[in-house]
């Protein structure tokens, strides 16, 4: 038995080579041996070997043939392929084809055998290595998504409780009875039931598939309008939709673009601003939708606007969560789609965003 | 009927709905199974048979999903008398489509509960 575990099959139909090779190697590894193809890959089939090295000169099968035979079944061996003679196509085509790791030439020198039985077994190792590391990821992240899911439920559910008494205290007009106090409690509620919504959509965000489905701009953006505009009834909005075709479209995705900028277009309007307004056009084309979205809000600053859809910017004066533009931008590229800004302070901005018609 | 496993749920919803006075009575269920042995007459206490239903969706052992299983095996004049709401604060895209597909159910509501969404789907 070999001292350092290292397993390696030799596959000759010359008994001699069977016998020197185990002779010569077996103090180093451990060493099975077979004198056909056949052998071979019975011997494959009961144990787990990483390194093969065959003879290419074999009657009925070649080593070639044999190791293009067992690629699929034992895709992770290391194929090392020895020949005394020189057979350059068969061997060209097996080494560009990914069939054999190493040639080696007959006769074989000792040192070239440990050296490639040793290069071969490192990259056997990095390769399992490198693959166990991806699964590990893999689940770990899956996890992490999983646990944020279901704490973001579980955090939800009496935030929402809460929200509720509050809307009763409002039906049992006892809203104003204790100073502002009922009203600090329902701004807290609502300020940490958006953070809870923002981090919801960035995971499912992250998470989902894409999903195609047919899209009619019109009633999802009124739909959109009506669920932000709710809280603020001040703001006019406009909408053209001109889309004759159909549009087909991820509208998880599209609806949380669309929903936070009208939001946004909702939240940054002037305080003193007596005709606030919001314009929504939308031209869908044969390849494309060209959606802009036009508020006479605040605007944002110039050295700004480079950062506004970095995670967790926020400007000074106006407290957003820094997620909105943030989970905009990671949603666009998830459905590859763009999006440009232009404003001009305290006279308003312009969002500017195209998606790939689906169709 | 109410069904939530939530007790403060169920306070805050029975308030709101005889605050808004839109039905005579209330029964209140504190789980799926619960509301079966309610509507099967294996409770003493029925009074009425309820016209309205407010179903939570997440609940422990029965969920609001599998309590729709188990409530379309119920005798037909107790099933054509009634209209479902789902309720819960779920923002989950395939729990309201699940719930929304489902021949009983009539809309998924968000919670909080609003009466003017509430009295929306009861026209």
């Amino acid at each position: 038995m070999g001292s350092s575990n290292i397993r390696v099959l030799y596959i000759d139909d010359e008994e001699n080579n069977l016998t020197s090779f185990k002779a010569t190697f077996r103090r180093e590894y451990e060493i099975y041996t077979a004198n056909s193809a056949t052998e071979g890959l019975r011997i494959l089939q009961n144990i787990d070997i990483p390194i093969i090295i065959a003879d290419q000169k074999m009657p009925n099968m070649t080593g070639v043939e044999f190791f293009q035979s067992i690629s699929k079944t034992f895709p992770d061996a290391m194929r090392i392929l020895l020949t005394g003679y020189t057979d350059i196509d068969a061997l060209a085509d097996a080494i560009n084809h990914g069939d054999v790791y190493r040639y080696i030439q007959k006769p074989w020198n000792d040192l070239e055998i440990h050296n490639s039985i040793k290069n071969a077994h490192d990259a056997y190792r990095g390769k399992i290595n490198l693959r166990n590391k991806v699964i590990e990821l893999e689940k770990t992240n899956d996890e992490l998504n999983r646990f944020i899911y279901s704490i973001s439920h579980e955090l939800r559910a009496p935030l929402v409780s809460v929200i509720g008494i509050v809307n009763l205290v409002k039906l049992e007009n006892m809203y104003n009875s204790s100073g502002e106090y009922w009203s600090l409690i329902e701004t807290c509620s609502n300020k940490l039931d958006y953070y809870i919504q923002k981090t919801l959509q960035y995971y499912k965000n992250n998470k989902a598939v894409e999903e195609k489905a047919e899209i009619d701009f019109k009633s999802l953006i009124d739909e959109l309008v009506a669920v932000h505009s709710y809280t603020d009834i001040d703001t006019n909005f406009t909408v053209n939709v001109d889309q004759k075709i159909e549009f087909k479209g991820d509208l998880f995705r599209i609806e949380v673009i669309l929903g936070n900028l009208i939001s946004n277009a909702i939240k940054y309007q002037k305080i003193d601003e007596l005709n606030k307004r919001v314009t929504i056009n939308v031209t869908v084309k044969s390849n494309l939708a060209e959606i802009t979205i036009n508020d006479n809000g605040m605007g944002i600053l110039n050295e700004h606007l480079e950062k506004i859809f970095v995670q967790f910017f926020k400007s000074k004066v106006h407290h957003g969560s820094g997620l909105g533009l943030f989970i905009v931008k990671e949603a666009l590229n998830k459905i590859n789609g763009r999006i440009s800004v232009s404003s001009t302070i305290d006279s308003g901005t312009t969002f500017t965003i195209t998606i790939p018609n689906a169709k | 009927m109410l069904i939530d496993d939530d007790e403060i749920d169920l306070k805050i919803n029975s308030k709101l709905i005889s605050l808004a006075k839109i039905f005579d009575e209330i029964v209140i269920c504190h789980s799926g199974v619960e509301a079966l042995r309610y509507l099967n007459n294996e409770l003493d206490q029925k009074e009425f048979t309820p016209i309205f239903i407010l179903l939570d969706i997440q609940m422990p052992e029965m969920n609001g999903f599998d309590f729709l299983l188990h409530y379309r095996e119920l005798s037909k004049s107790i099933i054509n008398n009634c209209l479902i709401a789902m309720l819960s604060s779920t923002l989950d895209f395939g729990d309201i489509k699940k719930a929304e597909a489902n021949p009983h159910v009539v809309k998924l509501l968000k919670k909080p509960l609003a009466i003017n969404e509430l009295l929306t789907i009861l026209k």
